[in-house]
């Protein structure tokens, strides 16, 4: 007889309180990791506003950060450029569970990654983050909603 | 229907939708278009194991944080953190937030109209040991009003966030405390369609750990999924 596993709940307004301890400090990261990449972008509503209580963790092996955005829906994390795919939990509140997505740092490790066959080839865009003019500089944003709503995976 | 998605769906009532208009806020962030299924035999990242080098013993104690103690009613909240199995899980990290006595976060944004306690952060952190088990120290939150619905007040609750063996397992739940009045009117609470599942989340009052002219004792064991269990199908509208 398997247990069943407690229920999740929304993180709320004030999580800061509790999760901060955590929290890349993305200005030590860049000090202490120059060759770490810069991946920057806007969390948004369905009616395409920013979303200032969010806070997202990048998952790879051995590699994990925690990340808040702020008052404009931005965030920025430090990455590592060899790693092109990340899983990544969005939490805020109004979200009672965490959304899974992904983020590649490379369009050909997502067109090759068998994990995403499941996935409609016209949304795959949204799980791309695209290098800017600023070397080891990407973007990507997270869509909660609407037309290009960023691609989230069961849990 | 199979057995298999018999199963599959009461499982899936153990768990809040994404979409729940009542709670307001899920109704412009919650996903909408279908979640996609990631192969089974996919291994999802396990991350390192996190924050042992900086856990201190005094992280379990919310009411030694400050010079003087906070005011309120001091509780011992212990539990076990058990994987489907059964089995513990142990060197979990449990991160831990909440209002302080009259309900109120030490927190920029909170403008509840209650005071702050300087003697109270309302953060903790502590990790189980190799039986599953955890305790911590702190005093037992106030209701609060927030602005969902016509006098909407959450019932006392204090954030819990867990850690397991991989990045499925990650759990955010709330504690609740048995015999509120205000259950019955929490979108939040009321997310979770299974009445036992909603159950669950509330603690036990506890004897055994109470501490005789000291704290009262709640207990609320947490139960973490496997990295390899059955992804769990979510409906959409």
């Amino acid at each position: 007889m398997k247990l069943i596993p407690t229920a999740s709940q929304t993180i709320g307004p004030f999580f800061s309180i509790g999760l901060a301890k955590l929290q890349q400090n993305t200005e030590a990261s860049i000090a202490s990791w120059p060759n770490g990449a810069t991946l920057q972008g806007v969390v948004s509503d369905g009616d395409g506003n920013p979303i200032p209580d969010g806070v997202l963790e990048f998952f790879a092996n051995n590699y994990f950060a925690r990340v808040p955005t702020d008052a404009a829906g931005r965030f920025q994390v430090i990455v590592a450029p060899s790693v092109t795919c990340y899983e990544v939990l969005v939490f805020m509140r109004g979200l009672l569970l965490p959304a899974l997505t992904r983020v590649y740092l490379e369009e050909s490790a997502a067109k090759s990654d068998l994990a995403l066959a499941a996935v409609p080839k016209e949304r795959i865009p949204t799980l791309l983050a695209h290098a800017t003019s600023t070397p080891r500089q990407f973007h990507w944003n997270v869509k909660m909603q609407g037309e290009d709503e960023t691609v989230f995976f069961e849990t | 229907m199979s057995s298999q998605s018999n199963a599959r769906n009461s499982l899936r009532n153990t768990q809040p939708p994404y979409l729940h208009p009542a709670y307001v806020s899920t109704q412009k962030r919650a996903p909408l278009k279908p979640l996609i299924l990631l192969p089974e035999n996919l291994s999802h990242a396990s991350g390192p194991v996190f924050g042992h080098e900086t856990v201190q013993a005094s992280d379990a104690d919310l009411t030694r944080q400050h010079s003087g103690e906070p005011l309120g009613e001091r509780i011992l909240v212990s539990g076990r953190v058990l994987d489907e199995e059964g089995r513990p899980v142990r060197g979990a990290l449990i991160e831990l937030w909440q209002a302080n006595a009259a309900g109120r976060y030490r927190h920029d944004l909170d403008n509840h109209a209650a005071p702050l306690d300087p003697n109270f952060t309302g953060c903790g952190r502590v990790l189980t040991d190799d039986q599953g088990a955890y305790s911590f120290v702190s005093i037992k939150p106030g209701a609060y009003p927030w602005r969902n619905h016509e006098n909407g007040w959450r019932p006392a609750h204090i954030h819990f966030s867990l850690f397991g063996a991989g990045i499925l397992s990650r759990l955010v739940t709330q504690m609740y405390f048995p015999g509120d009045p205000l259950f019955a009117r929490d979108p939040i609470f009321n997310s979770i369609p299974d009445e036992a599942a909603r159950a669950r989340l509330i603690s036990v009052f506890d004897w055994q750990t109470t501490k005789a002219e000291y704290a009262l004792g709640y207990r609320f064991d947490i139960v973490l999924r496997g990295e390899k269990s059955t992804p769990m199908e979510t409906s959409h509208p």
